[in-house]
This record gives C-alpha cells, structure tokens and sequence, in this order.
C-alpha cells in the first residue's frame, strides 16, 4: 500500500514523515525532473507500508515544476491514500490546497498539524465539524510534540475516503463545467484544469479556451482569479464554521527587528559571515584529520603494495578521488549544509530573500536568488540545483553565471592555502573583492543582453520557529548524500583520466601547448597548467597539485609572490569544477554548460593577465 | 406623438450619423430603428412640425440643432445606463442594451450625471463595486500608495497573468490584506490569510487595492 504526505510548504510534512519513518529513506529523482522524492517503508498494522513525502506546493493548477509532479501523481494514482498535512496556525490559506485535491477521485484524510502553535495563538479547531464538511476524516496533531502521530496512518488506512466536495463556483464556470462534462464526458477536476490552460486532451483543451475567453471577457477577470477566488472563499467559509478565535497571548515580533533595514541587513551580513567563518574553521580543521587518516591507513598501504606501475595509477587516481570527495563533502559541504537548514528551519531564509530583494534586482535577479547564492558559497553543484525556485529561464541563466562565479568552500581553501598563507591575509581578501566586482559587472552585463521577462518576488514568509536538531540532521545528511551521489563518480572518473594522462607523460606535451599563455601572458611556471587544469576536477587540488608539481609545499620559496597570487586568482574564476558542469548541463542544458565554462576560462586568464602586466 | 418614439427617432439618427458621418435616408432610418419604412414618414412629419429635424433636398432627415441635443442626450444616457448594467452588475451586454433602451426614456437627466460621474470616479468607499473587475482597472491605486499599516481590500491583479502564486497565497479580489512591512526599496510584506508575504516592488505594483472600510 502506498500513502503519500501532501501539503503546503512549511506545513510540517516533513516532520511527520521523519518521525513515521525514522531511518531508511529513500531518495527517488522523480523521472524527467530534477525533484527528488523521499519515500520510506514503515510497517503498520502487520503491513509494510510505503510512505512518500511528496513536495511541499501552494496549489494544484500551477505550471511549477513540484506542481506538474504533484499534479501527474494524482492523476496517475500513483497513492492509495492521500494523507493532507495542514498547518493550523494558517488552516484558511491550507485549506486553498485541500479543496483543489479533494476535486480528485482519491481516497484522503486531512491531518491539522501544528495545533500546539494554534493553541499558542488561542485558536480552537472543531476537528469534527471540519470532517463533516470535507467529508473525510480529520485529526489534530502536533508533530514537534509527536502528539497524534501514531493515529495518522491507522486512521488513513482504514478510513481514507474519497471527499466528493463540491465547491460552488461562478454560475459562468459552472455552466462551462456542464457543457464540457456534457459534449467530452470528462470528469469536473480535469474540465476545471483545461479552463485555466492545463492539460494535454488537446480537444478538452481547445473547447475550454474558446469558453474561457468568452467568460473572461464577461468578467473582465481571468478565469484563474475567478476560480481562485471561488475557492478561496469557500477555503474562508470553511474556516470560520470550524475555527474559534479565543484570547491571544501577546507574543514579541522579532519581525520588527529582522525585516527592517536597520538592524535587519547588518544582522543578515554578519550571519553570513559567521556562517561562511564556522564552516571555513571547522572545516580546515577536520578536512586536515580526514586526509591524514586517509593517507595512513588508506593510500601509504597501498603504495606499499608495490603493484605494477599502471595498476598502480589507476588505483592511486581512485583512492585520491575517494579522499579529495570526503575531504572535501564532510567538513565543508556537510557542515554548510547543517548552517544552511538551520538558517532555513527557522524560518530566517525568506527574511534574507526579503531584505536582499532590493540589490538583487540590481543584478537582474530578485530576493529570491539569494538562497542559491548563499548556497554557492557551500558548494556550486547544490546551488545549481537549487536555482528552479526562480521562475524565469533569464533568472536562472543570470543567477547560474554568477553561482559559479561565488567562491565555494573549496576555492576558499586555494584562496587561503595560497594567498593567505604566503602573500598575505589583506590580498586574500583583496581576491575577494575582485570577484566581487567581477560578480557584478556580469550581472549588469548579462541583465542587459539575457532575453526573457524578469519576473518579481512572491515568497511566503515562513513563521519564525525553533529547529529541531533531527530534522536538521537528516535534512543535511540527505543533501550530502545527494551531492556524493552526483560528484563522486565525475570525481573518480576524472581522476582516472588524469592519473593516465600523467602516466602515458601527455603532461609535458600539454605544458608545452599552452605554454604561452601561462608563461607568456601569465608569467607563471609552466607546470601551473597542469595544476590548473586538475582544478577543473576539483578545486582545491589545484593549490594540492601545484605544490607537488614544484616540488615543495612551501610555494613561497618557489613561486614568487605575484605568480602565486595570479595563479590563485586564475585558478578561482577558472572553469566550474567538473561536477558543476555536469549538473549546469543537467539543468540548464548544454549551450549554458558551455557558455559558463568558456566565459569563465577568458575571464580567469584576462583578470590574470591584466594583474600580471600591473603588478610586474 | 408618444414621448419615447420621438426619442427613439432622435436617437437614432444621431447614431447613424455617428457610425456613417452622414444623415439617414427614410428607409436606412427605418431599418436602423427595426420598423416598417411606411411607418416613417408620418413620424418624421410630427417631428419636423416640432422643429426638431428637416428634409434636407438629397432625401436626407437632417438634425436641426435643436434635435441634436435631444438626440445626443438619449445616447449619452443609453451609453451611461448600459455602461453601469454590464459592467457594475455584470448583465450580458445585449441585455443590458435593450434595458438602457427602455430606461433612457424615463430616467432624469440630473440621475444620468450622477450616474456618469460615479462611473467615473475611482474606487473610494464601496466593497463589491469591483465585482466584476472592470472599474477597478480605472484606478491608479496599488499597493504601492498605501503605508505600513494599512488595512485594504484587493480590488484586482492587473496585467501579470503570470502572478498565479498570488491567487495561490489568498491575494484575490475582495481579500483583506495588511500591510505589514514596506522598506525605502518599496518592497512589501503583507499579512494575507494570517500568513506574512514578501513581495516584489513591481509585484506590489500589480495588485490593485482600496482601503478596507
């Protein structure tokens, strides 16, 4: 039996499914999307039982991606049972979503969760008169409190029903309903999409754009507003026969500190900062423990194996791409991730979206960009992933140009390995406020000649709450996991092809090649290209690679120090590591791919030449 | 001579002449007015005995000035009447035109100003007056124009059909919403259903508000 978890963003799914599964989930990618699905077994009543947590979406008739999917999942009945999760704090605006699923043939129950908040806020809910008119059943649950949650899956079991609601609509709508049920004989919830534009019955589709239009045109009002409003107010009608509003308890708004300009930015800059430093700190100091336990109980036994010279390689390339993954996935990208679902759990990430709306649209984009750009500075490859939260293909395109151009976890470890250690702190930043002038000089450039419509910020601000450790932890964990998955065979793969270019003595022949633009223009040594171009595998083995490659790991004795600087800075805006191509390529398709990469090879070697001809 | 037939004469002459730029013939009169051409030139004699129109040599029935006024103020009141019939209370527009045909010839000329300047004017007061959309469109009052504070009722969503995540967080005609946020950038928060949202400057700008009463 299959049961799915479906919400509103924010209306705790997540949590429930947590505690229904505990261990043992899976992460699906939903065919033809970049969505990942968590799904889980859990065994109820001598049954296994596969629960999935479907994406968290304001509404059933959208063009997003999660509401495609959602959407499709219904109507396929890919669920037995449907489980609705509704936030009872904001139980009238959840309910929108409800009664847009509950005009599907499939079988529901509705959880009201979070009532220990309600209760908090004084509101009373009539579990009973809200069953009565949905006509399926209803519970009350608190998932952080873990009240009710044993009863969600017995009660869905056995007496999920099918609710049959009828909402009243516009007397227009409802003739256009008719008429299409009358002529095509297809089912109401299918006729309600094909008016609003949904659907792929090309005839269902064609009949309700001529009737569409002409009730628009009645109306001065499209028929998404109309039907919006139709239901919204039934949402409304709903609401007030089930809710009491009793004496609320006043409560301090941090809001009044959080979304004003003073103190609100400087506070959203020093979060930042503190997140970028803690997982700068933490992650040099275990990323050094990694790589040390990996060298002695890993590498120097296998070196001692004494295996013929081209077995050898591979399974040396192998090993290395194994610890330049962990060395870099677990202290960095880990501990990012936990700061970030921490900054997300609370709730604090749409107020940072609220403040930065006003400089993003300086840079063509809008608030929402800054989750994927703070994102970027964990790690490119989620920040890619992320960027289907903006809504325009110009958007993205914009923000995936900058993305790679943030430096991630792992071009910090150049800039700090390099610079910082042997030129100086003041020029490490100094690399950081060129990328940043770079940053925004490409987005102006790029706001002007990207075509597309740019479209304005819509984002929810979800309720300031506590975290929950678990949560957080298993948040991160599956994003690590997901981010291991992707990387790691492009890492192994990479690294093999490196490990027998060095071996059949290609290097040299390369070095030679683009000798003149590292040597030349450049002024650095000619093995520089080969540690840049191990950069491109992974970036913190370029700072690894040179240091082998000159023989020393104090590069001060060898490089001088504007050839360290320029090769640092080279090798920070220099191509977006293999992964990040790969999943550019994945989601934004290849002549973006390429066009990022090959943006970014002429600007890292022309900021590099301008800066070698100034300083020298 | 009954009252609303002269009217109607008049009326209609004066519409030919605008769709036409040229006075009727009896007989396109006639078909104008859905009557039998026999039936005209008595009428018409009635007519130019009040002085209201003349036969022009061409065959043409000619306004005089006076009748021009009498016939510009029946269109003027048909126009104001099925305006406020189709678009305040959402009739059809061929019903709401035979209506204001039976009501043009009764109704006062001082209702018909009133009724032209309420039109007119933009939403001040009134919930349920944007209905049906149309007149809100006239206003120039969005989000924007209102303060921290303010407590408004959404009149409409122009322009954006894009802005389906609006409709989707409760922002609808006829919801009250709060604002609850506006920085100098102009961009907003608004408390809509109980939820706090975030919105664009150029997003505010599209939705389209009155004050609550």
């Amino acid at each position: 039996m299959k049961i799915a978890l479906l919400g509103n963003p924010g209306a705790g799914k997540s949590l429930i499914f947590n505690q229904l599964t505990g261990l043992g989930v899976e992460v699906n990618r939903y065919p033809g999307s970049s969505i990942t699905i968590e799904s889980g077994s859990v065994c109820c009543q001598k049954e296994i039982t596969e629960l999935i947590d479907l994406p968290g979406i304001y509404s059933l008739d959208g063009n997003s991606e999660e509401e495609i999917l959602v959407r499709q999942f219904l109507e396929a009945g890919k669920a037995d049972i449907i489980v609705m999760v509704l936030d009872a704090t904001r139980l009238e605006r959840n309910l929108y979503l409800l009664t847009q699923v509950a005009e599907f043939p499939c079988r529901m129950i509705a959880v009201v969760n979070m009532i220990d908040a309600a209760e908090r806020q004084g509101l009373t809910i009539d579990a009973e008169i809200l069953s009565a008119r949905l006509g399926i059943p209803v519970i009350l649950t608190a998932a952080s409190e873990g009240r009710g949650i044993n009863r969600i899956l017995p009660l869905a079991k056995e007496s999920a029903q099918v609710s049959g609601l009828i909402i009243p609509y516009d007397i227009h709508i409802e003739a256009a309903l008719k008429s299409l049920e009358k002529t095509l004989s297809t089912p109401r919830y299918r006729n309600l999409l094909a008016l609003q534009g949904t659907g792929d019955d090309p005839t269902l589709t064609d009949a309700a754009a001529a009737i569409a239009q002409e009730i628009e045109q009645r109306h001065m009002m499209s028929v998404r507003q109309i039907i919006a409003t139709n239901r919204h107010n039934f949402a409304r009608q709903i609401a007030s026969e089930t809710i009491r509003q009793g004496d609320r308890k006043k409560t301090y708004d941090l809001d009044q500190i959080l979304t004003r300009v003073i103190p609100g930015l400087p506070i959203l800059c020093a979060i930042l900062f503190l997140l970028l430093l803690s997982v700068f700190l933490i992650g040099s100091w275990m990323e050094s423990w990694i790589v040390d336990l990996f060298n002695i109980y890993i590498l120097n036994p296998f070196t001692a194996l004494g295996l013929p010279p081209l077995e050898d390689k591979i399974g040396f390339s192998v090993l290395v791409a194994l610890q330049a993954g962990f060395g870099i996935a677990f202290p960095f990208v880990f501990t990012f991730y936990i700061g970030l679902s921490l900054l997300e759990d609370t709730g604090y990430m749409t107020r940072a979206a609220f403040l930065a709306d006003r400089a993003m649209h300086r840079l063509g984009l809008h608030g929402e960009a800054i989750i994927p750009m703070v994102i970027g500075f964990g790690c490119t490859v989620p920040a890619i992933m992320s960027l289907r939260i903006l809504k325009t293909r110009r958007e993205q395109t914009i923000a995936a140009f900058l993305i790679t151009m943030v430096p991630c976890s792992a071009r910090t470890v150049v800039i700090a390995g390099i610079v910082a250690a042997f030129v100086g702190i003041i020029w490490a930043f100094s690399i950081y406020l060129i990328i940043f002038v770079l940053l925004i000089l490409t987005a102006i450039m790029l706001s002007r000649v990207t075509p597309g419509e740019q479209f304005g910020m819509i984002v929810e601000m979800s309720p300031l709450r506590q975290p929950k450790a678990g949560l957080v932890l298993a948040k991160s964990w599956l994003r690590i996991k997901e981010f291991l998955f992707i990387a790691m065979p492009l890492l192994i793969i990479t690294s093999i092809a490196l490990g027998l270019f060095q071996f059949f003595g290609l290097t040299t022949v390369f070095e030679k090649m683009v000798a003149p633009i590292t040597v030349t223009l450049l002024g650095l040594p000619d093995y520089a290209s080969t540690a840049l171009v191990f950069g491109i595998f992974r970036k913190e083995l370029a700072f690894e690679t040179l240091a082998v490659l000159a023989g020393s790991a104090n590069l001060g004795s060898v490089m001088t120090a504007t050839q360290l600087y320029v090769f640092a800075l080279v090798s920070v805006l220099f191509v977006p590591c293999i992964s990040t191509i790969a999943v550019l390529y994945r989601q934004l398709g290849a002549k973006i791919a390429l066009l990022i990469s090959v943006y970014t090879v002429f600007l890292g070697i022309f900021i590099g030449a301008i800066i070698n001809i100034l300083i020298k | 001579m009954q009252h609303s037939l002269r009217e109607d004469y008049l009326e209609a002459i004066c519409f030919f002449m605008e769709k036409n730029g040229r006075f009727p013939r009896q007989e396109e009169l006639a078909a104008a007015l859905g009557r039998q051409a026999d039936e005209v030139p008595a009428i018409l004699a009635d007519l130019i005995n009040e002085g209201e129109v003349t036969m022009s040599p061409g065959g043409l029935v000619e306004l005089t000035p006076h009748g021009k006024i009498t016939g510009e103020r029946i269109v003027k009141k048909h126009a104001t009447l099925q305006c406020f019939l189709s678009e305040m209370l959402g009739m059809d527009q061929a019903a709401a035109s035979s209506e204001a045909c039976t009501l043009e010839h009764t109704v006062s000329d001082e209702t018909i100003d009133r009724l032209g300047d309420y039109l007119k004017q933009p939403i001040t007061n009134c919930p349920g007056r944007h209905r049906f959309g149309h007149p809100c469109v006239n206003t120039q009052f969005s989000l924007l124009d209102f303060n921290e504070g303010d407590e408004l009722i959404v009149c409409g969503i122009l322009g954006r059909s894009s802005a389906k995540r609006l409709l989707d967080l409760g922002v609808v005609p006829g919801q009250r919403v709060k604002i609850r946020r506006k920085l100098g950038s102009r961009s907003i928060v608004v408390e809509v259903k109980g939820c706090d949202v975030a919105l664009s400057p150029e997003i505010a700008a599209a939705v389209s508000v009155e004050r609550g009463p």
